[in-house]
């Protein structure tokens, strides 16, 4: 009886999954249902409901599921008063023809510009912890999203405005070439309010024209920024963000924030066009890569240590051991170093190329590094590589030094 | 039993023995050690995920000669192997059975062997190992799986909730129209690439033209990539996929997990957007990290413990409490353990390995039983020894 029942069983098994991994189990079980005695009938029950099991495997099965709208869910399931999110709200009214999207990721408030003739244009409000990085540091990364080169200073960022007190950068860039398929220029407009604890990021982005016709509407959306302590009742409402790789395919796409050091004021400086950000390790507070045109990578680092670190000697002679070559003394080092002035700090640049291929790819390996001595820290910047990929990131290199403002 | 079945009963004996041999035993044996040591030389080119995939859990390892498109089977998989062994001391037990106190140890002990291998396939069959990663102050309700990705048609219509229809990796690599009663459309996987480049044509702009006819797609150019091996890469799948109305082709999308925005589109008076992300699951529940805590010993930057302080909601049961994970000390929540596997972002994001293993108290019972079934055999026997020794 039972065992009918679960020969039933196995061709349902059978019918259902047509998966070959299953015909050669099943075989072995209709062997075992004619030949074994009674004593092995229950083990062999044991086996099919093991077997039974196997066929269900939700690999490549299509589900469908509800779930509530992203932000309504987070603020839903989180408990009145518990939110470790800042004491302060921003608040903002946004002209009645711009129509509202869903905030999703980092976005706090989303909305879409519609042109009659069916161009759209983004706009986004986002938030990251602390000074995000600096003005200088986000504007350039807008240029970079605009195909335009980086500057150095804040003076050509943007103009300052005021909002309830606060400091707030007016940014307003527009790509040089069409960079959409659609042959316009790309414009951004964007308001960079810093506050104690976060920094909020205003962007409209989009077709030149349709950008500019409402520049007046984003300026008002800007005024219209009204900045609150956050009431001790009020349910929290965080904002849901799944971190995901930055896509390279997405201009628009939210960067995470820039570096920031763990102690002290950020580190401010200017990205090079070939350098992309890397994660921070506990000795780095800044970690980049630098994409030479061959395609080869070199990595940059910026440490501080405090005191000498041993002297400039020393790590020069720390670094020639890492190319093979061999130590120096004073006088060499003080012959072949040469030193860069930027932002009123004497750096001691110093090129250490290896004499013999070496490593995994056999090539010459090169370390550029730069050493800074002041007020009882030592700073080292110091990119690591292939010859020829160093070679090409040596202007860089210096433009980044000439960037980097030191806290 | 009809006299039918005796005949053909009496005609598979003989196999069945075979099938009960000890010899088969030893055969499996040694073919398990060739399995693993060839399985963990081959760990260098396809990394550990793949060889797991492809040695293990499998019925056949198949090769196939350089340049071609078929493929032999030179080894049995870890699953066939697992089986044969499964059934041949189910068969030994079968033909020889007797039940007598002598030998209970015995039984109980290969019992636990049985259990044992029954508890690994299950492990290997239903095990899921998923990452939550969580920023300060966030709430999550899913994890996601690592190294797969799922396509979503989100249907963002109604005001309160999305609809969403989720079609894993393994339906895509098929490359087939895919129907679900729930879309008004069918989706064509055109290709689907479960590791590629993407670039902007403006950086590559003698490429050829898209595939792609709608949405971001038409300004990034894919190029295939094998899949990466490496412990701490991760693929970016994508896809081409062209979907079709009643009313003809609405166009041809490029999907990837590179891609972080929905690409949206309204059909019948419904918003759908497509997105291809990790693979989630959701659960009943929600955690929202507090706070994520990395101590270090002090004077140096060597971690000392890692911890996440989260709050764990479940409406549907009513729970509301804080919860501390850390290292040695995971949450056990219906049927998940929470791990703390690692952190990100400035120590403000916290990485836990989600768990679930509905067989996971198979291997404690079985190993139990082994040394229940040891003990008695032994124990027996000393005994009978000392029984017999004159006084």
């Amino acid at each position: 009886m039972l065992l009918k029942a679960f020969a039933r069983q196995q061709r349902c098994i059978f019918l259902d999954f047509h998966r070959t991994r299953l015909v050669l189990p099943i075989l072995i079980l209709k062997l075992f249902s004619l030949v074994c005695r009674r004593s092995g009938r229950a083990v062999a029950v044991l086996l099919a409901v093991a077997l039974g099991a196997c066929g269900r495997s939700d690999d490549s099965q299509i589900t469908v599921y509800r779930i509530p709208k992203e932000a309504q869910a987070e603020s839903t399931s989180l408990p009145a008063g518990e939110s470790t999110a800042s004491p302060i709200e921003v608040h903002w009214t946004a002209p009645s023809d711009w129509q509202e999207q869903s905030a999703s990721g980092f976005r706090k408030g989303s909305f879409l510009v519609r042109a009659p003739d069916g161009k759209t244009a983004d706009v986004s409000v986002i938030s990251f912890p602390k000074a995000a990085g600096g003005v200088l540091a986000n504007v350039n990364r807008w240029r970079n999203q605009l195909k335009l080169t980086p500057i150095s200073t804040e003076a050509e960022a943007g103009t300052p405005t005021e909002v309830e007190g606060h400091d707030m950068f007016f940014v307003d860039l527009v790509s040089d070439q069409p960079i959409t398929a659609d042959g316009t220029k790309t414009r951004v407009l964007g308001g960079i309010l810093p506050l104690a604890q976060e920094t909020w990021f205003f962007k409209m982005l989009g077709p030149d024209q349709l950008v500019e016709s409402h520049r007046e509407a984003f300026k008002q959306f800007l005024g219209s920024v009204h900045i609150a302590e956050r009431a001790t009742t009020d349910a929290a409402a965080p904002v849901s963000g799944s971190l995901s790789t930055n896509g390279s395919g997405n201009t628009n796409a939210p960067t995470p924030p820039p570096i920031e050091p763990s102690q002290g004021a950020p580190l401010q400086y200017t990205l090079p066009p070939d350098w992309q950000e890397k994660p921070l390790s506990p000795m780095r507070l800044a970690s980049f890569k630098a994409v030479a045109s061959n395609g080869k990578e070199a990595d940059v680092s910026v440490v501080s240590l405090p005191g000498m670190a041993g002297g400039d000697l020393a790590n020069v002679n720390r670094w020639r051991g890492q190319v093979n070559l061999a130590p120096i003394g004073e006088d060499a080092l003080a012959k072949t170093a040469r030193h860069v002035q930027a932002n009123g700090h004497d750096f001691l640049v110093v090129d250490l190329v290896s004499d013999a291929p070496m490593g995994d790819q056999h090539e010459k390996q090169r370390i550029l590094a730069a050493v800074l001595d002041e007020n009882d820290r030592s700073w080292f910047i110091k990119m690591t590589g292939e010859d020829a990929a160093v070679e090409s990131q040596r202007s860089a290199f210096t433009n980044f030094l000439q960037s980097l403002k030191l806290p | 039993m009809s006299t039918a079945a005796t005949t053909s009963s009496n005609l598979l004996r003989t196999p069945f023995r075979a099938l009960a041999s000890l010899q088969l035993t030893v055969v499996c044996l040694g073919l398990g050690m060739l399995l693993v040591f060839l399985g963990t030389l081959a760990q260098v080119h396809l990394g550990i995920h793949a060889v797991q995939a492809r040695y293990f859990q499998s019925l056949f390892v198949f090769w196939s000669p350089p340049g071609m498109s078929w493929k032999i089977p030179i080894l049995p998989g870890g699953y066939l192997l697992g089986v044969i062994l499964f059934v041949n001391l189910i068969a030994a037990h079968a033909t020889r059975f007797q039940f007598s106190r002598k030998k209970l140890g015995i039984i109980l002990l290969h019992f636990g062997v049985i259990l044992l291998l029954i508890g690994q396939l299950l492990t290997g069959l239903f095990a899921r190992e998923t990452q939550m990663r969580i920023d300060e102050g966030q709430t999550l309700a899913y994890s996601e799986a690592p190294r797969e990705v799922e396509l979503v048609v989100i249907d963002s219509t109604a005001p309160d909730y999305d609809q969403i229809v989720s079609i894993p990796e393994a339906v895509l690599a098929r490359e087939g129209p895919i129907q679900n009663p729930t879309l008004p459309f069918t989706i064509k996987v055109r290709q689907f690439m479960p590791n590629s480049r993407l670039v902007m044509r403006s950086q590559a702009p003698q490429a050829p033209p898209s595939t792609a006819t709608v949405g971001i797609g038409k300004q990034v150019v894919v190029s295939e990539e094998p899949r990466t091996v490496r412990d701490e890469e991760r693929d970016l799948s994508a896809a081409f996929i062209e979907l079709e109305g009643l009313q003809g082709s609405l166009g041809t999308w490029l999907v990837s997990n590179a891609l972080l925005d929905r690409q949206s589109f309204e059909l019948n008076g419904h918003t759908y957007s497509l997105v291809m992300r990790p693979r989630r699951f959701y659960k009943q529940f929600a955690l929202t990290l507090l706070h994520f805590a990395h101590d270090r010993y002090a004077g140096t930057d060597i971690p000392k413990n890692f911890s996440s302080r989260v709050r764990l909601v479940d409406l549907e049961r009513n729970e509301n409490r804080e919860v501390i994970i850390s290292m040695n000390d995971p949450l056990r929540y219906r049927g998940f353990t929470f791990y703390q596997a690692g952190f990100d972002n400035n120590d403000k994001t916290t990485i836990l390995q989600v768990v679930k293993n509905p067989a996971m108290l198979l291997p404690y019972i079985a190993c139990g039983l082994v040394a229940l079934g040891l003990l008695t055999q032994f124990s027996m026997h000393l005994f009978a020894f000392v029984r017999k020794q004159p006084r």
